[in-house]
This record gives structure tokens, sequence and C-alpha cells, in this order.
């Protein structure tokens, strides 16, 4: 599904070059949720940003979904992140002046879906988070936890192919967190294939994978390490 | 993209739209008014005398110590002395015509006067504009006759400035001619000038030859002149001159010495004594064409500080929004999309603000009429304000519009 092969990312200055990424590697199978962890400054949110083609990478290769994205321009870029990728901010990245709907029906409008279309995804993705009696409610009158279940509806609306999160319960208390942990858990369960950037390395063991960023590089990847509780649940033998 | 999320997300921005929408609205009522005056005083600038304006000159001086006209010695002795200053001017070799007369086109120097087909009427009369003057009027101004003959040296008499000599035949314009014989050829008709008794034949018709006044309240005869056979003898005396092809200069200056040659006692004024007809269309028309200067100045200020109103408003907006322009770009929206946003975002406050503004505009020109007797303002003038407000809004807009679609996604992820 996501495949980085010795990607580098640098930010040049007259001066000085400082590398985001060096040699980094990565590859995220479909159906899987990798966490990946680093300190401040380790270049996790770079991936991210690579990742979610929000970014172009200095050297190396990407591939999304099959698809080589190295030489795409920015139209096929957005394209991509339009039907591919679902995002998931910390700061959850509502538009303040659109109501829940319309916040929720933005990416869909830029794929030119017809409205009875748009109206029923916007529904499904709503009911999903369990929002749907909050349609009229602008996001200044949602509580954080609502405000990032509406990011997911609107990330899940367009069924991405790939759900990335960049710190997604960073700015709830531990209760919204939990409850946006399990949803995110809950919406891999259905198949989604999750990235979930976090400095948080407890948050980082309810992922299926964790992935371990240092200085831009990759230092350690721990398949199947820890699954979350629910998972645990539903593989227990009865 | 579509109307509704611009709509909804401009309900949030309520101030700021109904600011830059007045502006146009205000904008789009006064300028579109403005252009309409403009366009007025324009045509009013453009329309034809009905003569031959290149190479002609008026000269306008005043005998010192001369006799009274009111007196036949008085006049006999003008009249003698203008034929000699005629005769002197008509000698230059850079002179082609030469004649005496009491006024001209755009002078603002007018004998106006009640035209009827009845004798000693009093009322019907139609107004018109005396031009006296000799045998040489008609051929020196060069305007063109359409039906009968012009004056011959026989039909020419002389009088004093306030006798009231009989006038047995005049030309008229083929305008007024319409007026006084609206169903058939005034060639040859008897018409009685201020309700006199004494008749005139129309001998011949003009097809134009515009009265000297250039006033509002003189539009409606703007075109209404009748020629007299007449030298009017006063203390003051003007003289038609066309010069000869490229000799205009020469002319002109030749023209004051050979005055002053016939005859040391005169006052020849240097700024208002010879004057090219350039000099006085310009000098005629100096008010339309300042009132013109000043309302076009008044539209491109207007236009001026509304675009910059909507490229100052766009740009705040675009500052204030770049987050979210960068959390749009990320959801799938490409550059394009984002400089759409803001064009149609523009064109529906334009809208909003074209609308008030017809209505205004139409207000204005109501009030405009009923005040100040203005025209009632074609509607395409509207069309035209409408357009150049839209377009003015979109050329505003799209400087801000495209730097926001140069907002790279990536700006989602950070904090602005």
């Amino acid at each position: 599904m996501l495949k980085m092969t010795h990607l580098s990312k640098v930010y040049r200055t007259e001066v000085v070059e400082t590398y985001a990424l060096r040699d980094f590697s990565i590859d995220v199978k479909e159906g899987e949720f990798v966490a990946v962890t680093g300190p401040s400054g380790s270049g996790k949110t770079t991936f991210l940003t690579i990742a979610g083609l929000l970014e172009t990478f200095t050297g190396g290769s990407y591939h999304l979904d099959g698809v080589d994205v190295s030489h795409l321009n920015d139209n096929a870029r957005s394209k991509i992140r339009n039907e591919k990728i679902g995002f998931i901010f910390q700061a959850f990245n509502l538009i303040p002046d659109l109501n829940v709907y319309d916040n929720v029906e933005v990416p869909l409008r830029y794929r030119g879906m017809k409205a009875a279309e748009r109206k029923k995804r916007i529904m499904e993705s709503l009911e999903r988070v369990g929002l749907s009696s909050r349609l009229k409610h602008y996001p200044a009158e949602l509580s954080g936890g609502q405000q990032q279940r509406v990011a997911i509806a609107r990330a899940l609306a367009g069924s991405p192919r790939l759900l990335l999160a960049d710190e997604p319960t960073g700015n709830l208390d531990t209760q919204m967190a939990r409850g946006v942990m399990e949803l995110l858990e809950d919406i891999h369960r259905e198949g989604a294939t999750i990235v979930m950037v976090t400095h948080d390395p407890e948050l980082a063991t309810r992922a299926q994978r964790n992935v371990h960023v240092i200085d831009g590089q990759v230092v350690d990847v721990a398949e199947d390490r820890v699954f979350s509780t629910s998972q645990l649940a539903e593989h227990s033998p009865a | 993209m579509t109307v509704h999320p611009i709509i909804a997300a401009l309900r949030r921005h309520k101030a700021g739209v109904i600011l830059i929408g007045l502006q146009i609205a205000l904008t789009l009522a006064i300028v579109c008014n403005a252009v309409f005056i403009i366009g007025q005083r324009i045509s009013r600038v453009d329309r034809p005398t009905g003569i031959n304006e290149s190479n002609l000159f008026l000269v306008t001086q005043q005998y010192v110590g001369a006799p009274s006209s009111d007196t036949k010695a008085g006049a006999d002795k003008l009249d003698t002395m203008e034929l000699e200053d005629a005769a002197a001017l008509r000698q230059l070799p850079s002179v082609a015509k030469v004649s005496v007369i009491s006024s001209m086109p755009l002078l603002n120097s007018a004998w106006n006067g009640g035209m009827s087909t009845k004798p000693q009427a009093k009322s019907g009369f139609k107004m018109t504009t005396y031009y006296f003057g000799d045998q040489n009027m008609l051929s020196t101004l060069g305007a063109q006759l359409v039906a009968g003959r012009d004056f011959n040296a026989g039909d020419v008499q002389h009088a004093g400035f306030r006798t009231d000599a009989k006038r047995p035949v005049v030309i008229v314009t083929q305008s007024l001619a319409h007026k006084l014989f609206p169903n058939g050829s005034a060639l040859g008709k008897t018409v009685y000038m201020d309700g006199s008794g004494s008749p005139s034949t129309i001998i011949g018709i003009v097809k134009r030859l515009q009265t000297p006044s250039t006033s509002d309240w003189a539009s409606s005869f703007a075109y209404d002149s009748t020629l007299i056979p007449t030298r009017k003898d006063a203390f003051f005396s003007r003289y038609l001159v066309r010069a000869k092809p490229g000799q205009m200069k020469a002319a002109m200056a030749a023209a004051h010495d050979a005055l002053f040659k016939v005859n040391p006692m005169r006052v020849i004024d240097d700024d208002m004594g010879i004057r090219s007809f350039a000099s006085i269309r310009a000098e005629a028309y100096k008010q339309d064409v300042s009132m013109a200067i000043l309302m076009g100045a008044v539209c491109i200020i207007l236009l001026a500080l509304t675009a910059a109103g909507i490229v100052g408003l766009t740009s705040f907006w675009v500052g204030q929004r770049t987050k979210q322009i960068g959390v749009r770009r990320a959801l799938g929206a490409r550059g394009i999309d984002i400089l759409r946003y803001f064009q149609l975002e523009n064109l529906f406050i334009a809208g909003m603000g074209v609308v008030v503004g017809l209505l205004l505009a139409i207000g204005v020109n109501q009030w405009l009429v009923q005040h100040f007797e203005m025209d009632r303002m074609p509607l395409g003038y509207l069309f035209v304000g409408v357009l150049v407000v839209l377009v003015l809004g979109q050329l505003a807009v799209f400087v801000p519009a495209r730097r926001a679609s140069r907002v790279p996604p990536v700006t989602a992820t950070r904090s602005v």
C-alpha cells in the first residue's frame, strides 16, 4: 500500500543542508495499522506529509497503492490525495465557517461527486462516528473529541485507501482520546490501512506495528508487537 | 465548486461582505451616471456646427469715437467704415474670404427671436437665432445650401444696431424650415419675425448651421438659425475671415495690422480680438470638457478605490484563511480550485453589490432627471457599468486569489 525506499528529504538554505529524512524505508501493507513514533524533530511529521503527498521528497522512491508518485505534478497529487488518502490532523483542521455537514462534504465536492451520492456518504460517515445529529453545528459549537470525530468522518467519507493520522489525540483529554482511538481501531478492524504518527509510546502500543524514527531514519521496527485491547479480546479463544 | 459553501462561509463574514458590496453598489451607481454625463457632454462637444471650421477666424473690434448708429448719418458712416475694413482684409494675400457678420456658431453672443408663419402673431413662435451679415456670410462660413439661392449684393442692406429694418429675404436652416413648415417645402414661403407684420421670403435653405449659444436652455433650437442679409452698424463690428489653406497664422497677424492701417482709431483686444474658430470652440465647450474630465477622474478614483478595497479584503481573507486553504489543498483541492473559490466569492459579493447598485443608479438618474433636467439614462449604460464592475472585481481579486492558490498543502500540518 505504502512503500518508501531509501527516501530522503533535505531542506536546503544558502549555508546548510538539513536532512529531515535520510535513507528512510518503510513498507505498509494493505489493512495494516502502523504507528510511527519518535521524539520531537525526529522526522515523523515530515514522513507523514510526504506519505500524504503534501510535500515532495528529495531522493529515493515512493509507491502509493502501486503508483510511483515521484514525478507526479501538483494536480495529479491533489487527485490522489482526494481519492486515496484520508487525513486526520492533530488540530482537527475543520473549516470554521462551515457546519459539520459542509465540512465533511469538502473533499467530496473536489471529487466532483453528485449531490445525492455526497449526501449518502456524508450521512453514513457521520453515523459511523456518532455525530449524525450534529449536521448543522459549527466546529466551535463542538467539543474537541467531537471535532476530531467530524474530521475522521471527513476522512472516511471519501472511502480512502489509506488513513494518515497526525497525533490524532494530541489535542484531546484522556477520555476523548480514548474514544477517538477506539474509533480508529474499529475503522482498522473494518479493513482500513492506517498510519498514525505519535510521540506517545503508550498510544503506539494500540497499533498493529510500531515504527520508531530518530534523526530521520527508521531505527526499530516491531511487527505485530502489540494488539489493542479490543483486538486481543476479538482474537482470544472463546 | 458550487456557490453553496461560498455563501455559507460568507454568512460568517457579513461585515466585510456588506462593506465591499456597498462600495461596489455605490461605485456602479455613480460610475453609470458619471459616464452617462460624460457621454452627453462629449456628444454636445462633438455635434457638428454645419460650417467648415478649418482656416476660419473671427475679428472683433471696437471703433473709438465712432458716431451713434441711431441716426442715419451715423449708421451710414459706420457702414462705410465696416466696408473699408472688410475690403482691407479681403486684399490680404493670405485671406480667401471675408464677411461682415453679427456672430457665428459657438460664439455665445446671439440675437435670438421668434419666427412665425402668421403676421403679427402673439404666440406659436419658433425660436431662432438671427445671423446678420453681407452676401458673403454663407460662403465664408462654409455652410451648405441645399435649396434655393444664396444672398446677392442686391439683397444686402445696412441698418443701425437698434433700427428695425425690413427683412424682405432670409435664408433658414433645414431644422427651422421643418418646424415652420412640417408638411412641405419652406422655400419661397413667407415668414414673420418677432410678431411683426413685415413679411420675409425664404429664398434659401441651409443644411445645418448651429446657433452661437451652447447653453442648455438654447439646446431646443440649437440648429434653428436664420440668416438675414443686413449689415448691423454699431460702434463694434465683427469680420469672419477664411484664410487660405496653411496661411491661418499669417492671415491672423496680417489682419490686425491691416485694420489698424485703415483706421488706427479702434481697439482690438489682445486675447479676444482675433480668435481662431478652434479657440472659440474650445472656449464654448470649456465647461463641458472640464465636467467630462472631472467625471472621468471621479470614475477612475472610485473604480481604483473599489479595486483597492477588493484587493485589501481578499488579501486579508487569504491571510486569515491560509491554514484553511492548506486544509482544502490537503483534502484534494487543486490550485485552480482555490483560485476559482476566491474568484467566485468575489463574483457573488459583486453580484449582490450590482443588484443594489442598479437600483441606486436608476434612483440617482431619476433624481438628476427631476432636478437638473437631465435625460433618462439608457439601459446600455447600466449594462456596461455592470460589466465593468464585475470585470474589475475579477481582476482585482486575481492577484490575492493566485497567491491563495499557491498556498502549499503542507500548510495544513503547520501552526499558522
